[in-house]
């Protein structure tokens, strides 16, 4: 193993909403001097936190796109990539994750688990990442760290470990106990830069001692050495314990919870320590490539510089200079001059500027080398493609991509608005793959998608701010869709005569719903009624069908086509006559199969002082919501709904107004459903008189 | 849909050249399938019992021996009937509370196609609602403004209420008759978790000493214990359909569904 990877840490800090991760990240940087200012997130100062870059994050105080930068600690270079909280910007949470070695996940000391922390959980047990928790905000009225612990355990089933306890708490909060070396330690200096350790006050020996025993009882799961130290009942080393809690958490068996004040600067040099002692190096990590030329066959990566490049490109940039290519190098290096090979494309690039990010700021480099993050200039790709050293046949796995739910027309004032609308919409869409545009052939608009209101809002604001395009927007829509609720037969045959070559084809079977995909083509042909060769003419002329429903225009999905008889024609017979024979096909079955209308339905969650309980019931209740439960949590109930995603729009507003703007909400796709007749006729409503404007 | 409906699917599999298929198999049909699995109606117990209103029923067991996957499935025959189930946890968050409604669920509709179960699943959602506590912070009257709430904005009046995690302590008496007016004012059966300990000396009927003064105001105590490879379930105190209930119901100790009569 060499020192350079021994001593990089990829770290991620992903939290719910307002949980002070840009905060926390600013201290980082002012302690490792990567920075010699403090600036709060909508701050007094106007400065804003150094990671907002973009002005829009400055005057909302939300991290929007996932920034990068690095800092030294202790001999160890950290990457760190603050992520945004909102679960609009869910994809930029997915794509750090993807590429990250550990994360830190941060939680509020008074919301404890919250329904963000949930989602973010979950995308870190999908990519295996390792995590320790730093507990935030304990100056906070209500602060209760020790609760959060035990939500850890039971709302996310962490096996979480306190390794420090408070000393004071809320605006008494002086400084932490460390479980391991059994100090106090104080945060000294205007910015408590200044570290004191001292013994442990004697009011809180008797805790610390409870706890400490505590956690070195779950530490001995990971290693017999500090097993056999127990039993012997001698003096424990701190490096037994240590060592035992790295391999737990490493392996995710075990996490350690850290607690402080990033805003108050308490807590973070030894959150940092943390991250150097309990997160694992790229070494440690095993990351999988598939080789495309030998049956989709997993490689694990070496992790090795001298070994062939491969990388990963997770994020692109339009900046003023060009595009800019965020990538994770996972064996090899990347350095400039080097030509590399974009396995998607199969094209050759010359590897230009290489640099490392600090937020909008950057430093060229030579070369990014295994293990590394950092950023390439002037190469044409899109997020999630791999890049290698030629002869490597090499491609990591994709990242997941959710399907956007919701929708906006845009309307630009004039032509040159136009013109600075479609400049924005193309780099936009190269830079977020859940954010897509499209012209309706219908009413001629551009549309606009995305995964909620805000996502859009900020695309919207972007559009106007740095490119200057005055565009006005329609009301949001709703990305529903078709589907069938019963198995429907067709016989339809496609014949045409018009002078010259005809078109002859016939196809028959049946369709029916199905539950497991979008989309299930089977062939039951037998005896050559339909030659091999138009098959998948037949198939393509189904798939084009399902792409606009003929009940009310939105995308069909969850059918099974099977076909199981036809008839062809010697000369007459094509490709294109099977393609009409097989949307002929559905046009004449889909009226049979009692097509139906589903719309998205979101999972909310609404947090809200008790005495106001009621009424957020009352609200959900108003837009079709079912109340999944409610949690009383003693001032503070969490209420679990699900929602349709069409009554949604505004609802920040009226929440706010119904509560004086004491709940927030969060709101993530949760699955497609049946509307209810009422609606759905509202809705064809709408849609026809849509279509009417637009002629 | 009517047709199909008066043809039995025997009668259906017979007529020449048909083929049913499973898909067409509807939601009553398999909600009546499912409630002959009914550990109640197993036991040979009154069912009326359960719309009387003010009446107590308990699940008694030492811990992790299933009494919420079991008061889960009562919970579950009910909603399948159109009973307004409330869940109160006491013990574990909402999305915990789910997952033991979906994954009982899934073990008692394996055999059926998955979107039918889909459509029995959000159809019966609507019947319940899931509430959860902290333990020290829940009493009676904090219950019944919730519950107020709820039935003044129309969004759920309940006809069973299930109480998770209450500890039968010396002060339960007094909650369990504020709750017993309560549930009499409002109309509605409330089931408990009653936790006992494992190796605690019983009278007679089976009632640990400890708890001996509280049989009183259950109408029905459903008792689980552990034998070997399957898990018995007896009703120690209730009515009988026609007989006295002296029956014993195995249950699979994975699923806790009925494997077997006893």
């Amino acid at each position: 193993m060499s020192q350079a990877s021994r001593n990089i840490r990829n770290i991620g800090i992903s939290a719910h909403i307002d949980s002070g991760k840009t905060t926390l990240t600013e201290r980082i940087l002012f302690y490792t001097k990567r920075i010699h200012a403090i600036h709060d997130v909508k701050g007094k100062d106007g400065v804003g936190a150094t990671m907002d870059s973009m002005d829009l994050e400055k005057e909302r105080g939300i991290t929007i796109a996932s920034a990068a930068t690095y800092c030294n600690w202790d001999d160890h270079v950290i990457n760190i990539i603050d992520t945004p909280g909102h679960v609009d910007f869910t994809i930029e949470v997915e794509r750090s994750l993807r590429v990250l070695d550990g994360a830190v996940l941060v939680l509020c000391s008074v919301g404890g688990v919250q329904s963000q922390s949930i989602t973010v959980d979950q995308q870190m047990k999908r990519y295996q990442v390792p995590c320790i928790a730093f507990v935030n905000k304990c100056d906070r009225n209500g602060a209760n760290p020790l609760k959060v612990i035990f939500q850890l355990r039971t709302k996310l089933g962490h096996n979480a470990v306190a390794m420090q306890i408070p000393i004071g708490l809320e605006s008494e909060f002086q400084g932490v106990v460390d479980l391991v070396t059994m100090e106090a330690i104080y945060f000294d200096g205007d910015n408590g830069e200044m570290v004191r350790r001292e013994a442990v006050p004697e009011s809180l020996l008797a805790m610390a001692r409870e706890k400490r025993e505590e956690l070195i009882d779950a530490a001995t799961m990971f290693s017999d050495e500090l097993t056999e130290a127990v039993l012997e009942g001698g003096d424990i080393s701190c490096e037994l314990i240590t060592d035992a809690i790295r391999k737990g958490a490493v392996a995710r068996k075990l996490t350690p919870v850290f607690i402080g004040s990033a805003y108050k600067n308490k807590g973070v040099q030894p959150l940092l320590d943390a991250v150097t002692s309990y997160l694992p190096c790229p070494l440690e990590v095993v990351n999988e490539a598939i080789d495309t030329e030998d049956a989709a066959r997993n490689v694990v990566l070496s992790g090795q510089t001298d070994d062939p490049l491969v990388s990963l490109a997770f994020k692109l940039e339009d900046g003023p200079y060009g595009q800019l290519t965020y990538v994770r190098v996972y064996q090899g290096a990347i350095g400039r001059g080097d030509t590399i090979i974009n396995t998607r494309t199969g094209k050759k690039v010359k590897v230009g500027r290489v640099v490392r990010m600090h937020a909008d700021q950057m430093e060229d480099i030579d070369a990014i080398a295994a293990g590394s993050i950092g950023a390439l200039f002037g190469i044409d790709c899109a997020s999630g493609d791999t890049f290698v050293a030629p002869g490597v046949n090499l491609t990591m796995l994709s990242m997941f991509v959710p399907e956007p739910v919701i929708s906006l027309a845009l309307i630009p004032k004039d032509n040159k608005a136009q013109i600075s609308m479609s400049k924005a919409l193309n780099r936009f869409t190269k830079e977020d793959p859940t954010f897509r545009t499209h012209v309706d052939a219908e009413t001629n608009e551009t549309i606009i998608e995305g995964m909620g209101e805000l996502h859009l809002e900020i695309y919207v604001e972007r559009m106007r701010r740095e490119y200057a395009a005055e565009v006005t927007t329609g009301n949001p829509r709703v990305a529903y869709r078709e589907t069938i609720t019963r198995r429907a037969e067709f016989n339809y045959t496609h014949k045409k005569q018009t002078g010259g070559a005809g078109q002859f084809g016939r196809v028959a079977g049946f369709l029916e719903p199905y539950a497991e995909g979008d989309f299930l083509f089977d062939n039951k042909i037998t005896g050559g009624s339909i030659p091999t060769n138009y098959i998948p003419a037949c198939e393509k002329g189904f798939q084009q069908s399902l792409e606009k429903g003929p009940k009310m225009g939105f995308p069909v999905t969850g059918i099974k086509f099977c076909i199981n008889d036809g008839a062809f024609h010697a000369v007459d017979s094509s490709e294109i006559a099977f393609i009409a024979a097989a949307k002929g096909a559905f046009r004449e079955a889909y009226a049979k199969a009692a097509p139906v209308i589903h719309e998205p339905i979101m999972k909310v969650v609404i947090e809200t002082p008790t005495e106001y309980q009621g009424s957020v019931m009352g609200l959900l209740n108003q837009r079709r919501g079912i109340i999944v439960g409610a949690q009383d949590e003693g001032a503070m109930s969490v209420v679990e709904s699900q929602v349709p995603l069409a009554e949604m729009v505004g609802f920040s507003t009226i929440l706010r107004s119904a509560t004086q703007g004491k709940a927030q909400f969060t709101m993530e796709f949760a699955a497609y459903r049946q509307v209810p007749a009422s609606v759905a006729e509202k809705i064809l409503e709408e849609i026809a008189l849509r279509k009417k404007t637009a002629a | 849909m009517l047709l199909k409906k008066a043809i039995s699917p025997v009668r259906r599999l017979r007529r020449p050249g048909q083929v049913i298929y499973l898909s067409d198999r509807n939601i009553a049909m398999m909600i009546k399938e499912l409630s002959e699995r009914n550990p109640l109606r197993h036991l040979g117990l009154d069912m009326n019992i359960l719309k009387e209103n003010g009446a107590f029923g308990a699940v008694m067991a030492p811990a992790g021996v299933g009494k919420t996957a079991l008061l889960v499935q009562i919970a579950l025959q009910a909603m399948m009937k159109k009973f307004s189930v409330f869940h109160v946890s006491l013990q574990d968050p909402v999305h915990k509370v789910t997952l033991w409604y979906d994954e009982i669920l899934q073990d008692l509709t394996k055999t059926y196609p998955v979107d039918n179960v889909q459509e029995l699943r959000e159809e019966i959602l609507l019947h319940r609602f899931i509430m959860t506590f902290r333990v020290d912070d829940f009493s009676v009257p904090k219950l019944a403004e919730r519950l107020n709430d709820l039935a003044v904005q129309n969004i759920f009046r309940p006809q069973i209420l299930i109480i998770d995690g209450l500890h039968f302590n010396s002060k339960i008496q007094p909650f369990l008759q504020e709750m017993k007016a309560l549930a009499e004012k409002q109309n509605f059966f409330v089931w408990f978790a009653l936790h006992i300990h494992r190796n605690e000396q019983t009278n007679q009927a089976g009632i640990p000493l400890s708890i001996e003064g509280l049989p009183q105001y259950f109408q029905v105590i459903l008792k689980i214990e552990e034998k070997g490879d399957y898990m018995s379930l007896k009703a120690i105190k209730g009515e009988g359909r026609d007989k006295a209930i002296d029956t014993e119901l195995r249950l699979d100790p994975t699923t806790m569904l009925i494997t077997d009569r006893g």
